[in-house]
């Protein structure tokens, strides 16, 4: 069994992925030989960087290549332990962080409660306290004072060196930060604060994160408009190219409005949704049109694009990101943002930023479940729940549900126009994380894609097969509501490494797409049973 | 004044001194951006039951915001008396945990009781002799309970596969020494000569004389005096800081437009100076926070400018 104090000892390998010790998936996908092959790690990533973990990367930091260069690296790292204890530096999140290190009773009470930790077969190193204790030793060796002394006499003695370093990094781009762990934790510890709190010092102290999270995706955002790199330009191209779309594909002449002065909603999508799922903001344009909205979208920088993928993994880039969203919003005089479907982004704007915004910047945040909610119980669209008489389940996107409440509304959606509507177990607020959650669904760097399928999905999966086991022949033509932008990225790329698609005939899309569905203004079904 | 007395005055202070610091420590905390976690036990009851949130509300601003405290006080109860959440979580540790909490709540009931022994009057023979009966019962009852509970709670700490390789030195330490109060408890409770709940009323009252109790009790109030101090240097002050980890984070859904001291306390850490050192952060040296925020990280325009 794999100790807490390995970490510090070099090892090729401290453990690995067998898929035959993993949770089994229900035929026809529990046959090992089916998976596509492993990627390998290219030499470069082998000779750079250390995958000694588990075999896989996800960030790759550069190893330090001389004994200067790794001390110097300890020395930044135990800055930035101090940092992280210093109520100047982290005081959104010190109170959070020193309750969930100081009182953890370790009775492992959480354990169970981890999709990712259960579904790779209990494997140590995946456990929410193998991560949260050993930060937790270091931080009390390191940083608080006579911890060189206590830690020997408590034999919880960690060695920070490059190698304990690389592996703590690797380790925290290994949960999701779903929070079901700390749901479960009686002594209300966070097992996923430690995680955030981890990668943040990486971030904001040694400055490294994931490229996907941070230079092209909270940097990008900060300087173009968008993580997508979409520039405000192409973008009202793009939407205008949509529209048009509508237009051939429905009938409705429906022009996207922008950047107009006192409408009563701003719209802000997930920008990743109009370039991989554009049916998304099409049928959201449908909709709100439909139903006599006065609404607009935004060109301002960070207007039109929702993520704030800082909330992951750093205070600053979030922070950034929040409070220029809302610009976006004041300086339009709008009297609400909707926030799309997105889930991280309803939590960013709604929860997380909601005490940082000054009191002029304060406007009102709603979700588009209520939103829509509201709509469509309120009969201002003509829907024939006949349409979509096919099964669906709903997949409830963790920063929407566990971490903000959103429940009921979206099932009210689905109750109203999905006749075969069916739940997952567990569901709401106990649901399981699709895998993609804290930033893994645009993660795709080195050969992380594998761990994310293999690992972190693989609950989800599951419970996905579970829901429609009554109709597991692909001809029956099965949806997954996942009304989170991020969740469909893995959806998509879990689908197709498992083939999902084609041997039971599950598609994944967001819940407008239903809705529009069900409207019997068009001619022809909105969905189109492609898988994309 | 008698050493059992002293030794028990200047423990219990250094317990209440102690815990007072590390409640005061918490509550100067600066104020945090929210962390919320559901089910959070507020707002109407159908909604509790699966965890809903006045985000759920059409315009939800507009609407009145639950700061009530009975759903959390309901809840809070539960953990306490049942444990709630390890029993669903953690069968196996529950039988034992609960075990062990219920003795000691129900040794600090026996303790009050025997306090409140000294309390009374010398002439008040039948109330004395029914509380000193009370608090003997109680205390063959905590003592009982505990010391099953932490004899249980430590083999499965040391032989439960899902425990065992995160058990530590300290917890080791922990249960054996609340097995050995309880044990100590117990022996010094049947003492024939003078029990254990005569000599803490006396204790309390500074009427004993050194050497009259038996070993075991001398041992059972060292341990105990040992204890006290020692308990709000460890993890187990979770007892009340859960008022903390529930309450004050997971369960802190108080929206800023109804919360105007937040959103100022907000406003005053925005200005505190930041030190982070990756480029990224500054675009000067020790930026304020506010600074820090308006600044695009990019040292330079945005192409959006
Ligand atoms: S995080 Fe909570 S449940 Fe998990 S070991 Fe620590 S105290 Fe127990
Ligand atoms: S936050 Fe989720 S993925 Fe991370 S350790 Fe906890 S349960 Fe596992």
């Amino acid at each position: 069994m794999i100790k807490i104090e390995d970490i510090a000892r070099p090892a090729d390998r401290l453990t690995e992925i067998v898929p035959e010790r993993m949770v089994p998936l229900p035929p026809p996908y529990d046959g090992v030989d089916a998976l596509p092959p492993r990627k390998r790690l290219t030499d470069r990533a082998r000779a750079n960087c250390d995958c000694s973990l588990d075999g896989f990367l996800a960030v790759g930091m550069t190893r330090p290549k001389t004994e200067e260069e790794e001390q110097q690296l300890i020395k930044r790292f135990i800055a930035g332990l101090d940092r992280l204890l210093s109520p100047d530096d982290n005081w959104a999140f010190l109170q959070q962080l020193t309750l969930s290190l100081d009182h953890c009773a370790r009775c492992q009470t959480c354990v169970e409660a981890c999709p990712i930790y259960t579904a790779s077969g209990r494997n140590e190193v995946y456990r929410p306290t193998f991560r949260s204790e050993l930060f937790r030793r270091i931080v009390n060796k390191y940083a608080k004072r006579g911890g060189k002394l206590l830690a020997k006499l408590k034999g919880e003695d960690i060695e920070v060196n490059a190698t304990t370093i690389l592996r703590l990094l690797e380790s925290a781009y290994r949960c999701t930060l779903c929070r079901r762990c700390a749901q479960a934790c009686p002594m209300g510890v966070d097992n996923a604060l430690l995680t955030r709190e981890i990668r943040k010092l990486f971030s904001m102290e040694l400055s490294i994160a994931p490229k996907e999270l941070h230079e092209n995706g909270s940097v990008m955002q900060l300087r173009v408009g968008s993580s997508t790199g979409l520039k405000p330009r192409v973008v009202k191209d793009t939407i205008e190219f949509l529209d048009d779309e509508i237009r051939e594909q429905t009938g409705l002449n429906i022009h996207t409005p922008w950047d107009k002065p006192g409408a009563d909603v701003l719209l802000i999508h997930n920008a990743g949704e109009i370039n991989a799922w554009p049916e998304n903001p099409m049928a959201f344009a449908i909709i709100l049109e439909a139903a006599g909205i006065s609404w607009t979208m935004s060109s301002d920088l960070a207007g039109y694009d929702s993520v704030n993928y800082g909330l992951w993994y750093d205070d600053a880039q979030f922070a950034r990101v929040a409070v220029r969203q809302v610009q976006a919003a004041k300086k339009l005089g709008v009297k609400k943002i909707v926030l799309g479907e997105c889930g991280h982004a309803h939590k960013a704007s709604m929860v997380t930023a909601d005490r940082l915004l000054p009191k002029d910047l304060d406007i009102p945040r709603e979700s588009s479940m209520t939103f829509l909610r509201d709509i469509v119980l309120s009969g201002r669209l003509k829907l024939d729940p006949a349409r979509n008489a096919f099964p669906v389940t709903l997949h409830d996107p963790c920063n929407m549900v566990r971490m903000m409440g959103i429940v009921k509304p979206q099932r009210d959606i689905l109750k109203a126009i999905c006749p075969q509507f069916r739940e997952m177990a567990p569901h709401g607020v106990e649901n399981y994380c699709c895998g993609g959650g804290s930033g893994f669904a645009v993660m795709s760097a080195f050969n992380f894609e594998d761990w994310r399928f293999l690992v972190a999905g693989r609950t989800k999966l599951k419970q996905i097969l579970e829901a429609f086991e009554d109709c597991p022949d692909p001809e029956t033509k099965k949806y997954v509501c996942a009304p989170c932008s991020n969740c469909k990225g893995q959806f998509r790329d879990l689908f197709n490494y498992y083939g999902v698609w084609k041997k039971s005939g599950i598609l994944y899309g967001g819940l407008v797409e239903l809705i529009v569905n069900a409207m019997t203004d068009l001619q022809k079904p909105y969905i189109k049973w492609e898988f994309h | 004044m008698p050493p059992l007395t002293l030794a028990l005055i200047a423990a219990i202070s250094v317990f209440l001194l102690g815990n007072l610091c590390r409640v005061v420590k918490a509550m100067l905390m600066p104020v945090h951006l929210r962390w919320d976690l559901y089910p959070i036990p507020k707002g109407p009851r159908d909604r509790q039951r699966y965890g809903g949130s006045y985000f759920e509300e059409t315009e939800w601003w507009t609407k009145p915001i639950d700061t009530g405290l009975g759903g959390e006080v309901a809840f809070m109860l539960k953990e306490v008396f049942l444990l709630r959440g390890v029993f669903e979580n953690f069968r196996a540790l529950w039988v034992w945990s609960l075990l062990l909490h219920w003795g000691l709540y129900v040794y600090m009931v026996s303790a009050a009781t025997a306090v409140a022994v000294s309390a009374l009057g010398a002439h008040l023979v039948f109330e004395r002799t029914l509380l000193l009966n009370a608090a003997f019962a109680e205390c063959v009852d905590a003592c009982t309970l505990g010391g099953i509970g932490s004899l249980g709670l430590l083999a499965t700490r040391i032989f439960n596969s899902r425990l065992k390789g995160f058990t530590t030195r300290a917890t080791v330490f922990n249960l054996s020494l609340l097995a050995a109060i309880f044990g100590t408890g117990l022996i010094a409770l049947f003492h024939p000569n003078r029990g254990m709940l005569i000599a803490l009323a006396e204790i309390v009252a500074g009427r004993h004389a050194t050497g009259a109790y038996s070993s075991a009790t001398v041992c059972h109030f060292a341990l105990v005096a040992f204890f006290l101090v020692y308990f709000p240097f460890t993890h187990m002050t979770h007892m009340y800081m859960k008022y903390f980890t529930w309450h004050g984070v997971r369960w802190d859904d108080l929206p800023a437009r109804f919360d105007e001291g937040g959103r100022r306390a907000i406003a005053k850490n925005l200005a505190r100076r930041v030190f982070w050192r990756a480029p990224h952060i500054h675009e000067a040296a020790d930026q304020s926070w506010a600074a820090v925020v308006s600044s695009s990280g990019q040292l330079g325009k945005t192409e959006h400018d």
